[in-house]
């Protein structure tokens, strides 16, 4: 017998013999596989309240697992298995923390290509709810800082600090935290893109726009790094994004 | 409870032929070739684009993942500069971007709490309230809707002859259709819910307009279903390499292997991936993947009998000038 979503139970719990007798008849043939029942004691129902006080949580409620989201997804089909939206939405409902923990190392891979929340037949917003399932689990310390969490913290950063972004900054920053030698000029600290030990294809991708010639697209590029552009009078607004992101424990500094 | 379903009514009168233009910042920076060729190619169909002055980052994905309320007023703010100009739609060239107006915008709509908790914020900042809720649209909806394939290929000096397109539309076009307002043929709407023919946004699976523009302008499109709206990494593309890159190789090998000289993108996000990701995949000697991509206004620039200079071609890393060149549009 087949079993549906086979990956979603531990192996030690699937029993196949080629041979069975239970009570002196022989199950043999069709009944030959068995999955070993367990007893949870262990779940925490406030989990799935909390998500659902989320703004963007709150549609949970109305998924029927009926896993048109996981068919959908990307990362399940094309990457890893066992990312499995349906599976988290269930896991969370049941307040089965130690569960979601398990997958903690999967379940930031998200993509954000709204495959889920488009196809929804219930109309859960599935991408927002499995973020918001996220954030619950990071605010309860139930999972560790993954690249994608750091990626968004730093992007917020510089959002917040001058109002816009500006690409170079972004790729040159990440690539220092990524715990690449990254050298920067001495006045302004500001990096210099082809300087340093940077990864050799980000280097090569740098240098072309010399070989062509595209002075135009260097001095623009070259400006934005020097003088980072800002949104004017962004003081007094920064304030009230301060003070809202601080209630959600979004700031980092 | 109720369902969260939602298509708000389109604006009375279409969109209408000036709009505000929200950039995004991405466009003033590495992606100024897609700002200065969407601007050639507005005015060549006799649209015109209202530079929102002084906006801010619409926060992308990454802030929506950290902060909701940050989401929402560093959008509203943008919309609140918009309604200060006297314009009732915005557009926007970035999958991104539109996206997160069109997110906020839904938030706005269904949520009168959202609403309200966010006009007192606005007012704390010194930004004018919100009083009417702007739309939003992708350029590419508005150039479809207002100007269409008629005014392209009337427009068009030098045809795009014998130039496979492989149209790349990414995610966030289409999806969701709470917010993007395509029609979901599963999502358990009532056909009376439905807006006239599409009239403003694309299909939602099977999304065209690109498509008939490039055509309009003399292209011939090769088939790219699924990869058309198949996600390149996005948010990720920085954080989670491996995941970005095998998303990458599956378009771009797509693409190649179904005849396409050249992937026309609608977006400055998805294009920085591909041309990033293309690059690294070639030097890992990975087969077919040195498909150059382009926007999709600057093969209409090129079209409209503008040179490469103009719509800036240099500016694309994966270098699509010797595909043109072959076929001697440039």
């Amino acid at each position: 017998m087949a079993i549906h979503e086979r990956s979603l139970v531990e192996p030690e719990r699937i029993l196949r013999k080629e041979r069975l007798v239970i009570d002196g008849i022989d199950v043999s043939g069709d009944w030959n596989l068995i999955i070993l029942p367990r007893t949870i004691e262990d779940y925490d129902l406030s989990f799935y309240d909390e998500v659902v006080a989320q703004p963007e949580g709150k549609t949970i409620v109305n998924c029927y697992q009926c896993s048109y989201c996981t068919a959908s997804c990307p990362v399940h089909n094309y990457w890893d298995e066992r990312y499995n939206p349906r599976h988290f939405i269930y896991l969370a409902r049941l307040g089965l923390i130690d569960e979601l923990q398990k997958r903690a190392d999967v379940m930031w891979r998200c993509v954000s290509c709204h495959k889920c929340t488009h196809r929804c037949p219930k109309g859960v917003l599935v991408e927002e709810v499995l973020k918001a399932i996220l954030r619950v689990m990071a605010k309860r310390g139930l999972i560790e800082e993954y690249p994608s969490k750091k990626f968004d913290k730093f992007f917020m950063d510089v959002v917040y600090e001058y109002g816009r972004i500006e690409d170079g900054e972004l790729l040159f920053g990440w690539i220092e935290k990524q715990g690449y030698q990254v050298v920067k000029d001495p006045i302004l600290k500001k990096p210099i893109p082809f300087m340093g030990g940077m990864p050799e294809w980000l280097k090569q991708l740098a240098v072309k726009p010399i070989k062509n010639m595209n002075i135009g697209f260097l001095l623009l590029n070259a400006k934005h790094m020097l003088f980072h552009p800002r949104t004017k009078n962004w003081n007094r607004f920064k304030q009230v994004l301060r003070k809202v992101m601080e209630e959600e424990g979004a700031l980092t500094h | 409870m109720a369902i969260a379903l939602h298509l708000r009514k389109p604006p009375m009168g279409g969109i209408g032929k000036k709009v505000a233009y929200y950039p995004g910042c991405s466009l003033e920076g590495a992606a100024r070739a897609y700002d200065v060729s969407t601007r050639i190619v507005a005015k060549e169909l006799g649209l015109e684009l209202d530079y929102l002055e002084d906006y801010n980052c619409c926060g992308a994905m990454e802030t929506k993942n950290v902060s909701f309320w940050g989401t929402m007023l560093l959008n509203a703010r943008n919309m609140s500069l918009a309604r200060k100009q006297g314009h009732n739609v915005i557009v926007a060239p970035c999958n991104g971007c539109s996206f997160s107006l069109q997110r906020a915008e839904y938030f706005l709509e269904t949520d009168r709490k959202v609403f309200e908790r966010v006009n007192e914020l606005l007012k704390e900042g010194g930004v004018d309230p919100i009083d009417e809720i702007p739309y939003t649209y992708h350029i590419l909806e508005w150039f479809y809707h207002e100007a269409g394939p008629e005014k392209v290929k009337e427009r068009t000096k030098k045809p795009l002859k014998g130039l496979k397109v492989a149209n790349y539309y990414g995610c966030l076009y289409t999806r969701p259709h709470y917010y993007a307002r395509t029609y979901s043929h599963i999502g358990g709407q009532d056909e009376e819910a439905r807006p006239s023919k599409r009239d403003t946004a694309d299909d939602d699976e099977h999304p065209y307009y690109m498509e008939a523009l490039l055509e309009a302008a003399g292209a011939t499109n090769v088939e790219f279903e699924p990869m058309h709206t198949q996600c390149c990494g996005g948010p990720h593309s920085l954080s989670d390499e491996q995941v970005s890159e095998k998303f990458v190789m599956m378009i771009l090998q797509t693409a190649k292997r179904n005849g396409a000289d050249i992937i026309a993108t609608e977006c400055p996000l998805c294009h920085a991936s591909l041309e990033m990701y293309r690059h690294r995949l070639m030097m890992k000697g990975v087969p077919d993947v040195d498909v150059p991509a382009a926007y999709f206004t600057q093969l209409l620039g090129i079209a409209f009998g503008y040179s490469a200079g103009d719509v800036k071609l240099k500016d694309n890393l994966s270098d699509p000038i010797p595909v043109l060149k072959r076929l001697g549009l440039v």
